[in-house]
């Protein structure tokens, strides 16, 4: 967990790690492809996958985090979570060493979001090395006391 | 008196309009030499790559062809009769089919071909360029590990390219066959000297000069929509803007190619 107290500070803390798997608003899904497209693109670019095995991977992600229903929808009719899901697993989909996802309320504007972040990096520990969560200090007691 | 009260002030005001419309060009043709480069690449084409692009040449060229067909067929019939008429007014009937061919083939067709690809494809790439770097699609597709040259340029590239070169060939062949039945009819006494007539349209430097033309527009309306798009201010009111320069900057280019090609021609 990271806390910042303005968005130079969230800047400063997205630039110190370029190599981090970004989960942010500020990167959407490509808008004419489908939530099993987007995520497939990362095995079909970064591992040169034919679409069989590359859908296959991004399928078994789908699988992991229980948002199968969302494969075939497009960024436009996705709801918040389902958004913040596709953007994590596509993420995710490359195994990085950290996972950095960055003001999650602004991804999640309808829920309580720490509970459900927390559930989603839970349920896909297996797929990366690190998670860190970068928000606004002004957001702490929505998080559970550890 | 207010227009001459401050000619340094306009003078300014020019240079500056001077200076953003060249850096125009600039971009646009770093953009394009990038992409041209990466599209003579044979690493870039990896399975995904190569999906995309037989995807792109089935929305730029297959989906276009029954109609364009259909338009260069009633285009070249018409130009047939026309030109057969004017001909023999004149007494030039011998020459009326191979001034067909030169028209028909070497000029119209490809251009049209250019035109319809640009009108159908170039404003639809333009348009989605301009709406991904607007959303910022593209920064989120790099930070993904996806290179965008070969996920979303190379591939609309190489379908404007193969699109305009494949539209223009199977239209030239379709104008030959309307071309001979207009002037000779369905005889086939006709097909010695009708072959001659093409064989004399047609030598060497004639071919390389048209499969370069060709080549140069189906360049042109790839690289130029994209171009632009990508050098477009990201802000929703400047998109109209950035779409309209990029369909007037690719019509400008067409028309230099063409005039090239006639002045390398005839001079």
């Amino acid at each position: 967990m990271t806390w910042v107290e303005d968005d130079a500070a969230r800047q400063a803390a997205i630039a110190a790690r370029p190599q981090a798997a970004l989960v942010s608003a500020e990167l959407p899904l490509r808008a004419n492809l489908a939530a099993l497209e987007n995520i497939a693109l990362v095995p079909q670019y970064r591992r040169d996958l034919d679409w069989a095995d590359a859908s296959g991977e991004a399928m078994a992600l789908l699988e992991q985090l229980g948002c199968t229903g969302c494969a075939g929808k497009r960024d436009a009719t996705l709801s918040h979570e389902e958004r913040f899901q596709v953007k994590l697993l596509r993420a995710v989909a490359a195994t990085p060493a950290l996972v950095v996802i960055e003001r999650p309320g602004y991804l999640l504007p309808d829920t309580h979001y720490p509970p459900f972040v927390e559930a989603a990096l839970a349920a896909l520990q297996d797929r990366f090395g690190e998670g860190m969560v970068i928000d606004y200090a002004w957001n702490a007691p929505l998080y559970r006391p550890r | 008196m207010l227009g001459f009260a401050d000619p340094q002030r306009r003078l300014r005001r020019r240079g500056v309009a001077f200076v953003a419309w060249a850096a125009g060009w600039l971009r646009v043709l770093r953009f394009g030499g990038a992409a041209i480069v990466a599209a003579l690449s044979p690493s870039v084409y990896n399975p995904a790559t190569r999906a995309m692009v037989a995807r792109q040449i089935y929305f730029t060229g297959w989906q276009v062809l029954p109609g364009f067909a259909l338009f260069v067929a009633v285009l070249s019939a018409v130009l047939v009769r026309i030109v057969e008429e004017t001909a023999r007014d004149f007494g030039l009937s011998q020459f009326a089919s191979e001034m067909t061919l030169r028209v028909l083939l070497l000029e119209l067709i490809p251009i049209t071909a250019a035109l319809f690809v640009s009108l159908r494809s170039g404003a639809a790439i333009n348009t989605e360029i301009a709406l991904m770097n607007l959303r910022n699609e593209i920064d989120a597709l790099a930070r993904a590990g996806v290179d965008p040259m070969r996920f979303e340029f190379v591939p609309r590239l190489v379908g404007c390219v193969v699109s305009v070169i494949s539209l223009t060939v199977l239209s030239c062949a379709l104008a030959l066959l309307i071309a001979y039945l207009g002037v000779y009819g369905f005889f086939l006494w006709g097909v010695p000297d009708f072959t001659r007539s093409v064989g004399n349209v047609f030598n060497a430097q004639i071919t390389i000069g048209l499969a370069l033309k060709c080549l140069f527009f189906g360049a042109a309306v790839g690289v130029i929509p994209m171009g632009e798009a990508l050098a477009g201010a990201r802000e929703a009111h400047v998109a109209p803007i950035t779409v309209l320069r990029g369909m007037m900057r690719l019509f400008f280019v067409l028309f230099l190619i063409e005039v090239g090609s006639l002045a390398f021609k005839y001079w």
